[in-house]
């Protein structure tokens, strides 16, 4: 529970309830807002942000001032182990400084991601006493916190119990408790949502979320997902000195069989029968349509549909003749276009998917087998070694994508020793380079969406990854507990896979009858969230959870 | 009728008893002794095989450590550092082997906590789970066996036989799972009784009430334990009390006009039940590593589960942490089951 090292999913979703940021997304557009900054300015150069801290409290009473925001983020540029959340938010800080309640960070460079610091602002008066952060589990109990929650208690694994911090600068939230149980099988967290144990649980998966669609009780939200499945290409992974590594096929360096292979793949019948129709095929890149502002679609010559005769046509005229095997060969040699697809064990879905994919391919004249590796080894080959020509990949994209955008660029290959990384692609292309340089410096909504949307277009075409679906949010809440309940953004949204903490400050509930018998002084307008473990365990919990673990810097929300 | 369970101890020494050799103090001393010096070397043999085997799995410490986020070549140094990577591997297994005779499991990696400290939160719900599960599988296999065995070939032997060995057959999840729709959802008119999830209720009452929370939360998780293991428990008891029936001695004293539940509780029973300790003692070791399944299908935070989760991440230090508490307790319990069946049984004595 220490914010400054975690990183799963589960607790950096609950720091979003319990401690405020810089800013926070708008809850009907998502584009960043006042949070703990009530207001900021930029100078002409970029390089130096004030942002003024509003005149909240704490739980505790005392107030919040700038300096417990430059605190925080002192802390974080100077001791290592503070660093282990969210290190590279702060890779670009010159000098924090604080003075009354103003907070003044000035930048190495420019960074038009500044309002969207994914940091919570620490209360310097109950932290600074830490001086082992890396051991410190922060397990003290009530918290002093400025967000809506304060957290009360918490079972390692078992349950975190939040309740309504009554100094809450936007005042108190709705309901007193909030109860966040975890469940380590889906299908016990279902029968617990069914029988009434637990209001609300979300990510659920398709074949989950078919079991409570027709539940009179339980209210189920299939909304626009954040996350995005895609095909990773090993189009020639190399080092950040440009060494290539791996033993990826060579053929994938084409970027005509690239093109292919998009052309091959019928995205429609993916989303029909792997993801059960709960998904929207991808006709873009890594941003999920959900993101409205800087989803990209592709249009006119560029969109690639599902057309075989048309992959077939690519591959004749790049020379990669088919065989009397009906399979293809390298135009220079007699190597055949066989390739690998490496996916994860014990994902019953992504079984599923390299079935489809293996008839698509085939159709083509490529062969594809299944290569099934433990996550660990997964990130390893597919992030650091490159040994795999193709590989199942995934994200949930933030409301800013420039972090999802970053992991395709040069600097986040693996170094020469394989150090370091980070990579989502081994991509490094010179037009993208400069489109996210570009992006970085410009401090122009509308001109830096476009650039955003340039670069996933230029991925979209190069093809070093192939989006396939966009998958739903799949949550449910009990109506008969919930009466109100508002996601975000505000208009068909998230609830529990949200960013921020909108929907669990606004859900009100029914005042449930208090039993007879049981002990009086419990709450009863409280809510039950149940979670599915982060650690996922038989039947994965949510779609493409046990991708990388790298997805969970990412998922920081 | 008394619990099979406390009939067995005194009744065994007795059936040792007359015509045989007692075993000198020295003798039994002696073998212990072999058996305790067989027992630390296998320790020893897993000491060195934990450690050289976890180093073979594949995946970098400090990159699993990392998470897969963007860390510097300085951190990753620092983190080698700190976790002694960077000594040579003799080194770092002196130091292995000393932190761990001092007690000294390490850190978790996802925890960032000590190991033997997390093991020691788990270990209380698993002893209490499994072990409860142990005693309860014991006691209703040992029943069950020895009424099949008595009249086997009689509808009760035909219908528990064929009933635990259709439950041992099931498997763990799917079972678990029904009784969870059953028993905890409810189905049509039978309504959910028991909660099916964790140990305690989040708003747990104190005192008594307390342990009556916790005791409903134990019914499902320890029905769904002992329906899939007590089968082998009743196979073993049932086989056994078989063999001795067809005995010579079984023979006269019924010969003797010894009523037929003496021959049976008294002379039958107290021999065949040998195999059935040494099995019992057996499992008393893999108790201590939990049922992962149960305890993962209904969030048991036990031992099981712990294990489950250091694999998932993967965290090294717990999964070594673990797994050894694991293959000790197993090589310590199968150690004492060797010492108990020879003091229990002569035959194996003389041999």
């Amino acid at each position: 529970m220490n914010p400054f090292l975690a990183v799963r999913l589960v607790s950096t979703s609950i720091h979003r309830w319990m401690y405020g940021y810089l800013t926070v997304p708008d809850s009907k557009t998502l584009q960043p807002s006042p949070d703990l900054a009530e207001s900021w300015t930029t100078s002409e150069d970029g390089l130096t942000w004030t942002f003024k801290i509003r005149a909240a409290k704490w739980s505790d009473g005392k107030p919040v001032t700038a300096d417990d925001a430059a605190w925080t983020f002192n802390k974080m540029m100077t001791d290592e182990a503070a660093k282990t959340a969210n290190g590279p938010a702060v890779e670009n800080f010159e000098s924090v400084t604080a003075s009354g309640q103003d907070l003044t960070i000035k930048l190495k460079a420019p960074q038009a991601s500044m309002l969207e610091n994914p940091v919570p602002i620490m209360p310097k008066h109950a932290w600074e006493s830490v001086t082992d952060m890396a051991n410190y589990d922060a397990e003290k109990y009530p918290t002093v916190s400025s967000g809506p929650y304060i957290a009360v208690e918490h079972k390692k694994d078992q349950y975190v119990k939040l309740q309504a911090n009554p100094n809450y600068w936007r005042g108190k939230p709705k309901i007193d408790e909030l109860q966040v149980i975890f469940y380590d099988n889906p299908q016990a967290a279902i029968a617990g949502l069914k029988k009434g144990d637990i209001d609300l649980l979300g990510r659920m998966t398709p074949q989950e979320f078919e079991a409570i669609q027709n539940d009179p009780n339980i209210e189920a939200w299939n909304t626009q997902g954040r996350r995005a499945a895609y095909l990773q290409v090993n189009h020639g992974a190399t080092t950040t000195d440009d060494k290539a590594v791996g033993d990826g096929h060579p053929a994938l360096k084409d970027v005509k069989v690239r093109q292919a292979l998009h052309y091959a793949i019928d995205k429609q019948k993916l989303v029909d029968e792997v993801q059960n129709g709960l998904a929207k095929p991808a006709d873009g890149s890594i941003v999920p349509p959900m993101y409205k502002d800087f989803f990209w679609e592709a249009t006119g010559d560029t969109k690639v549909t599902y057309d075989p005769a048309k992959a077939n046509q690519i591959l004749d005229d790049a020379g990669y003749k088919k065989g009397a095997d009906g399979v293809r060969t390298m135009p220079d040699g007699d190597r055949k276009l066989e390739f690998r697809f490496t996916i994860h064990t014990e994902t019953p879905i992504e079984d599923k998917l390299a079935e489809y994919l293996t008839a698509f391919f085939k159709e083509v004249g490529i062969t594809l087998t299944t290569v099934k590796l433990e996550s660990s080894k997964f990130t390893e080959e597919t992030g650091v070694t490159g040994n795999f020509d193709i590989a199942i990949s995934g994200w949930s994209v933030n409301p800013d994508p420039e972090e999802v955008m970053a992991t395709h660029l040069c600097s986040r290959r693996p170094a020469p020793g394989g150090e370091g990384g980070g990579t989502e692609s081994f991509f490094c292309d010179d037009t993208f380079e400069k489109l996210y340089q570009d992006q970085l410096k410009e401090l122009d909504r509308p001109k830096r969406i476009d650039l955003l949307k340039q670069m996933q277009e230029r991925l979209y075409t190069q093809a070093p990854i192939i989006a396939i679906y966009y998958t739903n949010d799949l949550e449910g809440y009990r109506k008969d507990k919930v009466t109100s309940i508002t996601p975000i953004p505000e208009d068909k949204g998230l609830l529990y896979g949200g960013s921020g903490y909108w929907p669990f400050y606004t859900v009100d509930v029914k005042a449930a009858a208090v039993a007879g018998g049981s002990t009086g002084g419990g709450s009863n307008t409280g809510l039950i969230a149940g979670i599915v473990g982060a650690v996922v365990v038989v039947g994965a919990a949510a779609f493409f959870l046990t991708r990388r673990r790298k997805s969970t810097a990412d998922e920081r929300e | 009728m008394t619990t099979p369970l406390e009939a067995a101890e005194p009744a065994a020494v007795q059936a040792a008893g007359p015509g045989d050799e007692r075993p000198t103090h020295r003798g039994a001393l002696r073998y212990a002794l072999s058996k305790a010096g067989g027992a630390l070397f296998s320790i020893a043999m897993v000491l060195v095989g934990t450690f050289f085997v976890f180093r073979l799995l594949p995946g970098d410490p400090v990159r699993n450590l990392a998470q897969g986020r963007n860390m510097t070549p300085t951190q990753l140094d620092m983190e080698r550092r700190r976790l002694g990577l960077d000594k040579p591997l003799l080194d770092q297994f002196i130091d292995f082997v000393g932190d761990t005779l001092r007690l000294d499991l390490g850190t978790s990696y996802e925890y960032k906590r000590p190991v033997l400290d997390l093991i020691g939160e788990r270990l209380g719900p698993t002893l209490l789970l499994a072990g409860t599960g142990l005693v309860i599988a014991v006691s209703l296999g040992i029943w069950q066996g020895t009424r099949a065995g008595w009249r086997h070939g009689s509808r009760f032997d035909r219908l528990s036989t064929g009933a635990s060995l259709l439950l041992w057959s099931v498997p763990t999840f799917w079972l678990g799972l029904l009784l969870m729709m059953v028993f905890g959802v409810g189905i049509g008119p039978i309504p959910g009784i028991f909660p099916f999830r964790g140990i305690e209720s989040v708003d747990a009452p104190d005192g008594f009430a307390y342990v009556l929370d916790v005791a409903s939360h134990m019914v499902l998780p320890c029905l769904t334990l002992v329906a899939v293991v007590y089968a082998q428990y009743l196979l073993v008891m049932r086989s056994s009390l078989i063999e001795e029936v067809s005995q010579d001695y079984v023979t006269v004293a019924r010969a003797k006009g010894l009523r037929d539940d003496d021959v049976r509780r008294r002379h039958a029973v107290p021999n065949a039940l040998l195999p059935t300790v040494t099995l019992v003692f057996m499992r008393i070791g893999f108790v201590v590593g939990g049922a992962v399944t149960v305890e993962t299908i209904y969030t048991w935070p036990g031992l099981g589960q712990l294990f489950y989760e250091a694999i998932s991440v993967p965290d090294f230090t717990l999964m070594q942490g673990t797994f050894l508490l694991i293959t000790v307790a197993v090589i310590v319990m199968n150690t004492l089951a060797d010492v108990v069946y020879h003091l229990l049984d002569p035959r194996v004595r003389s041999a």
